[in-house]
């Protein structure tokens, strides 16, 4: 079965469109057969929609040229990394063109004096700090996905990891971008230099999901490695222990470069596909992990350990080499994948909170699994208050069982709204959350984004269908909660 | 004469720009009008004044956020924040006069704490901004991570007042550092200065502060800061030690951070006549910069926040100012940075030293968007 475009709006599109883009850029960057086309329908989200072609450009010129062809031909434009996002910034809604950055995927520059390197969208995170890494530097934000995902997709959704907590996200560490807007123009803002004259179009672009243009070419800062860390394990015998435990750590003014929470669910899947070493009784568990210099690493830890203790921590355990540190990290970043074992599908939601709000909320969340008869497991950023429930579910009862899991998710995101947080912390809005927008953001407040919007693309064909609330597929929700 | 409106409230903010703008009566936003120097200020109708928008509007100390109206003073909050052991890790310049929550975020006013902490682009959860349409938007939020919809933050720090009035800003903070020292170094040469200053930052060190200053000719003075734990701060200071030895440097100790730190920050205030110029360089283009400057004016005085590649200069020789400054706004382009005046000899510059930076035609747009009437901040950016 092929998923259509969920909106139709005039333009060239399907066979007529693939063979203008044939001539155009060679059939060597061009997908059109349907079986090729399968691949781009669907991402790490739930949503899909199937393009009318594929591109996969050489170089920027490629790109500007798509871009002028399309504006000229009302086509849309999707940008696609490695597909591993969540929350359907990749899908092509409204069909189109979807542009796989897959041949883009080349370091440009790895320039250690000024701690830069220039990169192409296509390459994968983990490539970049694995080729710094003999110069003693690294690329900070590591998504969970790292291994896959893109630093285009990273730049596109404002990505964070594990690792945000003391050293900052995507948009913290990118310097420069080169664009295509919508109508083909390339543009180039900010550099190799922390300040640029005018207004941050850097910010400003990095985490609008492909809806202000395209970006080909991104300088990214490069940081030393730390001297040293210690990964600490903490057992708990509830959630409540380990979210208390967070709040006692920062309320100390100790910020790790990581605090990371894994519910007992999460830590039972992880135990049985990845074996990390996790206990299998403990009600939540913490990895929480400092680095710097050598120099007070171990009295910082010992602080800590004392938190834990206090907070009535059951097991402790502290990775004395790389590779039990390489191993209780396992488990983490393959929590969603070991997911699998409990369920053949699961929807995982991404809001953020106040992280003083993290007992009362983890308790509504488990409210809302019962109530909806959902298992949800956690395992989250909690030193960020960056929540990840997923939620479980069997795909294969059909829609209507996945709109019970979207509500579920619904409650979730309006506890996290009620309590002063945030809808996305790292995934994006993308087509899965956009209809949720106006929990956050006022109609006056998404106005103006609109403007932004419209500044950058005018045409209104870059990644149509995302961020912003569609009125075709929005009910209107209440802003009770928000404001 | 402009006249001056204090607006009590966000909403009566909002209303005077709705009203002005339907006047066409163009508006200076001014908070404690410390940052008059920079960009261009032709006269305008009125000034609106945000004293009148001060003071916390809430402060969780275990979340280690506070949300401050736009005019409340830097150094009242800081005075807040310090009263629950915390700080807002942002150390511009001009707090002593002054400088409002409001002018940092729309100047982009940093100091040499940015390394460590970020600047404010990096500390700003969330705004919210008077609009001349008389709307109050909000971006961002009040948690340390969120990216639903766009990042108007990013937008609005550095704007200068030209997209709208900033009313309200929410900070991340952090619990006061329990130890704090400093050391200087003297070099004979900006490669040495500059050199062991590299040094440190290609550590983990993360030192709170790593300035260069060129004192006198052939002096260039490294000034160190520290601050967290003891054991850290001491092998910082331990390791400035030995990057200043290998780099033929002699270290002195300096008893409070503070009173090394103070002076070099506020180089436009202490410095008399003369042009001030600010650049920020791909770091490693530091030494080539500050040896341009001094071929330009023998006399130059230059301050690096090194770790981050802003470099002020003060050119005293007010004959040769305009073509020391061109020199260097120059120099700052060709090694792939930027520059900007921060006080000119005599009114505007030549035309063919500021070229546009990458993007102008999108930043006149989003202007467009936001002030379509063009009544804040007339010419103040590129943007104008």
């Amino acid at each position: 079965m092929t998923a259509a475009p969920a909106i139709v709006r005039a333009g060239l599109r399907g066979a007529e469109l693939a063979g203008a883009l044939r001539d155009l850029l060679g059939a060597d960057k061009v997908l059109w057969a349907r079986e090729d086309l399968l691949l781009y329908e669907y991402d790490g989200a739930i949503d899909i929609a199937t393009p009318d072609a594929v591109v996969l450009p050489n170089e920027t010129a490629d790109v500007a040229k798509l871009a002028r062809f399309c504006a000229e031909h009302a086509v849309p434009l999707v940008p696609r990394g490695a597909g591993t996002g969540l929350s359907g910034g990749a899908i092509p809604v409204e069909g189109g063109v979807v542009i796989s950055f897959a041949r883009m995927s080349r370091i440009l520059e790895i320039d250690v004096p000024n701690l830069r390197a220039v990169v192409q969208p296509g390459l994968v995170n983990l490539h970049l700090s694995t080729a710094t890494a003999p110069s003693g530097l690294y690329f900070v934000p590591d998504p969970s996905s790292q291994k896959a995902c893109t630093l285009g997709g990273n730049v596109a959704e404002n990505s964070g990891g594990p690792h945000t907590l003391a050293y900052g996200v995507t948009t913290n560490h990118v310097t420069g971008l080169e664009l295509v807007l919508s109508d083909g123009t390339i543009v180039r803002v900010g550099g190799k230099a922390l300040e640029y004259d005018g207004y941050d179009l850097v910010g400003t672009f990095v985490g609008s999901e492909g809806t202000l243009g395209i970006v080909t070419e991104i300088t990214v800062k490069l940081t030393p490695l730390p001297e040293d860390k210690r990964t600490l394990m903490a057992a708990f015998p509830t959630m409540d222990d380990a979210s208390n435990t967070v709040s006692a750590i920062i309320g100390a003014g100790i910020v790790p470069s990581a605090i990371e929470m894994m519910d007992q669910l999460s830590t039972q899947a992880v135990e049985a596909s990845v074996g990390a070493g996790y206990p299998l009784d403990a009600g939540g568990i913490l990895l929480v992990e400092v680095d710097g210099v050598r120099d007070g690493l171990d009295d910082l830890l010992e602080r800590i350990e004392a938190i834990c203790r206090t907070s009535h921590a059951t097991q402790l355990r502290v990775a004395t080499t790389a590779l039990e540190r390489d191993k209780l990290w396992a488990g983490r970043k393959g929590a969603f994948a070991a997911m699998g074992r409990l369920a053949s599908d699961y929807y995982v939601q991404d809001g953020v909170i106040p992280r003083t709000k993290l007992p009362q909320v983890l308790r509504h969340v488990i409210e809302v699994g019962e109530r909806y008869d959902l298992r949800i497991a956690n395992v989250f950023h909690a030193g960020d208050g960056n929540l990840h429930p997923l939620i479980m579910f069997d795909g294969s009862k059909g829609p209507a069982e996945v709109e019970r899991v979207k509500e579920a998710g619904r409650e979730i995101l309006e506890m996290c709204i009620e309590v002063g947080g945030s809808i996305t912390g790292e995934h994006g809005v993308g087509m899965e959350k956009n209809c949720y927008m106006p929990l956050q953001y006022s109609p006056v407040d998404m106005a103006v984004m609109r403007r932004v919007k419209d500044a950058f693309d005018p045409l209104g064909l870059a990644n149509p269908g995302k961020v912003f609330p569609t009125p075709g597929k929005c009910k209107e929700f209440s802003l009770n909660a928000a404001r | 004469m402009p006249r001056a409106e204090r607006p009590g409230t966000p909403e009566a903010c909002a209303e005077l720009l709705r009203a002005c703008a339907d006047a066409g009566r163009t508006v200076r936003v001014r908070g404690g009008g410390t940052k008059s120097d920079q960009g261009a200020r032709p006269e305008t109708d009125v000034v609106l004044e945000t004293g009148g928008l001060d003071g916390i509007v809430d402060h969780v100390p275990e979340d280690l956020t506070v949300t401050v109206r736009a005019g409340t003073s830097v150094a009242g909050l800081r005075d807040a924040l310090a009263s629950h052991g915390q700080f807002l890790p942002l150390d511009p310049p001009h707090v002593a006069r002054g400088a409002t929550v409001g002018g940092v975020v729309a100047a982009n006013s940093n100091g040499f704490g940015r390394y460590r902490y970020g600047s404010v682009r990096d500390l700003l959860l969330g705004i919210r901004a008077a609009l001349p349409d008389g709307t109050i938007a909000r971006a961002g939020g009040r948690v340390v991570k969120n990216v639903a919809g766009y990042d108007l933050n990013k937008l609005f720090v550095g704007s200068f007042g030209t997209l709208g009035v900033v009313v309200e800003a929410t900070f991340k903070i952090l619990p006061l550092p329990p130890v704090s020292r400093a050391a200087s170094a003297t070099f004979g040469s900006a490669a040495g200065a500059f050199g062991a200053a590299d040094a440190l930052v290609r550590t983990s060190l993360r030192p709170t502060a790593v300035v260069v200053e060129r004192s006198g000719p052939g002096r260039w003075r490294l000034v160190v800061a520290a601050a967290g734990e003891s054991a850290p701060v001491e092998r910082a200071m331990t390791e400035l030690g030995r990057v200043a030895a290998s780099h033929a440097g002699t270290v002195e100790a300096i008893a409070d951070p503070e009173t090394a730190l103070g002076p070099l920050r506020e180089l436009l205030d202490r410095s008399a006549g003369g042009a001030v110029l600010r650049a920020s360089l791909p770091l490693a283009t530091q030494i080539a910069f500050a040896d341009a400057a001094v071929a330009a004016d023998p006399g130059a005085r230059l301050v690096a926040d090194a770790a981050s590649g802003i470099v002020q200069v003060h050119l005293p020789d007010e004959s040769a100012a305009r073509r020391a400054a061109d020199a260097l706004l120059a120099s700052a382009r060709v090694l792939g940075g930027s520059a900007r005046m921060e006080r000119t000899v005599n009114g505007e510059l030549d035309a063919r030293s500021v070229p546009e930076p990458g993007g102008a035609f999108l930043m006149r747009r989003l202007k467009d968007a936001f002030d379509p009437r063009g009544i804040l901040e007339p010419a103040r950016t590129v943007a104008g």
